[in-house]
């Protein structure tokens, strides 16, 4: 190591962590485009960017440690890197590299106490899930588990500390992101123990072709979120909802409504009596009840990332707008010429 | 699918203002220094083309449900009137055709599981106590306009029941909607006329009115090329004729035809100079006009597939000038989320 770098991590590794309230608690995490930089964000309840850090590459979701002023920043699919930040100082604290031949998918989650991380994973050359395990203390590797099934996408940790896992089903060319088993894709959406073990899985035998990619937790529930590969004319739910224990239930829109989406969501948010799934194709979004009821289909072009706060939905979209959504429509909170990208993690 | 603008550039005027104005010099120079967006014609893509499109698909249902006769001969002519017109706005799917799936009760296709006919036997089979207007507000989308009149003025079978009460029922339900759709229009028209006026959250910038037109544009040359062309294209082994649209009236490849010109005129309504996506479009408009298939059972055999496939090439062609030159004149770009996929 050369001795500039060496004394670069040395003052990094010394930097006393700061936590979220030193950084102005922002209330969300967002990465964005703008001109031809990619940037983290951290954003205030009123979605105004409270402090940015470059990445080095189009960034995709990011996980928050749980109280330190730190993030990861997820790479798009296939991921060959994720960078802890300290969202104090701007600096990269750790550059993420999965073993030989695996490769992140754009997704993780802390632990409660914040001491683990959890990646999303697979193995590049088949597509087979894995869930990483790293140590935060110096984000080392610990081991990996098998997510059972192929091309886990987000996942969601509990209360409890259980993780849910939403495997994909779609094989894809490590290198191009080629769709290669369309025809015999089969998602599912297991639930693993804290400490790796299976514990419940589901699937959806009469929808094999709608992948499962995005979590949401309402209640005792686990929302899922769905993207669709089969016929586009055929009318699928873009919403489930799960139960551990019971049979997964599918939420369809009403019939008028049933290509607002055009079979693709692209994130989903709950609060205590609402959920609420994105569609950046459909630019819409849905609201549903805690049961999977529809109770709204608001419309806005490229709307994508979705958190809630306190009750309270908050989306952004491509254009650079931040919206408040709720049942009655979409309330503008602020806008930038950063284009928000897929995700937008709700802090603490 | 979205489409976004590129991030905010500072707005000239347009170019031949500037020339006027200013010399030529001057004119090069900030032309050098800043890229110079043409604006879109939002107006005129209001005014003469969404507004009076729907007007005239009103007008249409309207003389269609007002024919005093329930002789599929008597109906057909007000029919295909009605079809013509709608294939000038159908790919105007933003705003009052989305709200409450407007556009699918004018159109709902393709119906792969047949749902539509199912639901209109149990309708001929209750009789017409039922037929209200709330009541056939209240169907399935799939059992609603053009397609389900198509089943029962060109009945592949004989009807079991007497079909006027629904024919009348299903044509004044659909003159309704054709009215909502006319009157939302002008309402809608005002909210991207003034995009990025206080007020109006619907557009934030006149660029998003843009964006979104632009939209309908590649997204109407999408479906075409993908639904109206690509289902009865099928493969080459195996071509699908029966899955055209449109097929029991004669009207398939009329549909094509018409959804170009309709297309066309968005194109140049909207960047009106727009010379390659306009050629790309003529030659289209000329395929279409020479297929000689008016149902596509012509595509059953290798030549006539042939020519079906060239037109969806031209089609893809089209849409893909429109992107290359109308996008980057217009300041507007493909979706960053909607084309990124996750």
């Amino acid at each position: 190591m050369r001795r500039r770098a060496f004394l670069a991590t040395l003052a990094a590794a010394l930097t006393p962590r700061l936590t979220w309230a030193d950084v102005g608690s922002p209330v969300f995490l967002a990465a964005g485009k703008r001109d031809e930089d990619h940037f983290l964000h951290g954003l205030s309840a009123a979605g105004e960017s409270l402090f940015r850090i470059p990445l080095p590459a189009r960034g995709h979701a990011a996980a928050a440690h749980p109280t330190l002023a730190e993030a990861v920043a997820f790479a798009r699919r296939p991921g060959t890197f994720a960078l802890v930040i300290d969202c104090a100082t701007g600096a990269v604290r750790h550059r993420l590299t999965p073993p030989d031949g695996m490769q992140f998918n754009g997704h993780g989650a802390y632990s409660g106490d914040g001491s683990l991380l959890m990646t999303s994973e697979v193995v590049a050359e088949t597509s087979e899930g894995r869930i990483g395990l790293w140590d935060t203390a110096r984000y080392t590797r610990l081991t990996d588990w098998p997510s059972h099934g192929i091309g886990p996408h987000e996942i969601r940790r509990l209360s409890d500390g259980r993780l849910a896992v939403a495997n994909g089903g779609i094989r894809t060319d490590p290198v191009d992101r080629r769709k290669l088993n369309l025809p015999d894709m089969r998602p599912n959406l297991a639930l693993l123990s804290e400490d790796g073990a299976l514990l419940d899985r589901i699937d959806l035998p009469d929808l094999r072709q709608n992948s499962i990619r995005h979590l949401a937790l309402s209640g005792d529930s686990i929302a899922f979120a769905m993207q669709w590969e089969g016929d586009p004319s055929e009318p699928v739910p873009q919403l489930g909802l799960w139960t551990p224990g019971s049979p997964p239930r599918l939420c369809p829109p009403p019939e008028a409504e049933a290509f607002a989406m055009q079979g693709y969501a692209g994130s989903v948010a709950a609060t205590r009596d609402r959920i609420l799934v994105t569609s950046p194709r459909g630019g819409a979004l849905m609201l549903f009840d805690a049961k999977g009821r529809h109770i709204a289909t608001h419309h806005r072009a490229d709307l994508c990332g979705a958190a809630s706060t306190q009750g309270t939905f908050t989306v952004t979209d491509g254009s650079g707008a931040v919206w408040t959504a709720e049942d009655r429509g979409l309330s503008p909170l602020s806008r930038a010429d950063t284009r928000w990208d897929n995700h937008l993690v709700a802090l603490g | 699918m979205p489409l976004m603008p590129p991030p905010a550039t500072p707005r000239l005027p347009r170019p031949r203002e500037g020339r006027r104005r200013f010399g030529g010099l001057f004119a090069a120079l900030v032309a050098l220094a800043l890229p110079a967006f043409a604006i879109a014609d939002t107006a005129a893509v209001v005014t003469d083309h969404a507004r009076p499109g729907f007007a005239a698909f009103a007008t249409a249902a309207e003389a269609l449900a007002a024919v005093d006769s329930c002789a599929p001969d008597d109906l057909r002519p007000a029919f295909q009137a009605a079809w013509d017109a709608w294939t000038g706005v159908a790919h105007l799917s933003l705003g009052p055709a989305e709200d409450g799936g407007r556009g699918l009760a004018v159109l709902f296709w393709p119906d792969p599981k047949g749902a539509g006919w199912k639901a209109q036997r149990a309708l001929l089979a209750a009789g017409p106590a039922d037929l209200t207007p709330e009541t056939m507000a209240g169907l399935s989308v799939a059992a609603r306009g053009l397609p389900a009149l198509e089943r029962l003025l060109y009945p592949a079978e004989p009807l079991a029941a007497d079909p006027c009460p629904l024919i009348r029922a299903t044509a004044r339900d659909m003159a309704r909607t054709a009215q909502d759709l006319a009157r939302d229009w002008q309402g809608f028209g005002d909210l991207l006329l003034s995009a990025g006026q206080p007020g109006n959250t619907r557009f934030l910038s006149p660029a998003e009115a843009t964006q979104a037109l632009f939209t309908q544009l590649v997204s109407g040359l999408e479906s075409l090329a993908d639904r109206r062309i690509g289902r009865p294209l099928g493969s080459f082994d195996k071509p699908r004729p029966d899955l055209a649209e449109a097929r029991a009236a004669g009207r398939s490849q009329r549909n094509i035809l018409l959804s170009l010109i309709a297309l066309r005129d968005l194109a140049q309504k909207l960047s009106p100079d727009s010379p390659q996506t306009l050629a790309a479009f003529d030659r289209a408009i000329a395929l279409a006009e020479t297929l000689h298939d008016p149902d596509l059972s012509g595509i059953a055999q290798p030549a006539g597939r042939l020519k079906l496939d060239i037109l969806q090439q031209a089609v893809r062609a089209t849409r893909d000038s429109a992107i290359a030159e109308i996008g980057p004149a217009l300041g507007v770009g493909l979706g960053f989320n909607a084309l990124d996929g996750d």
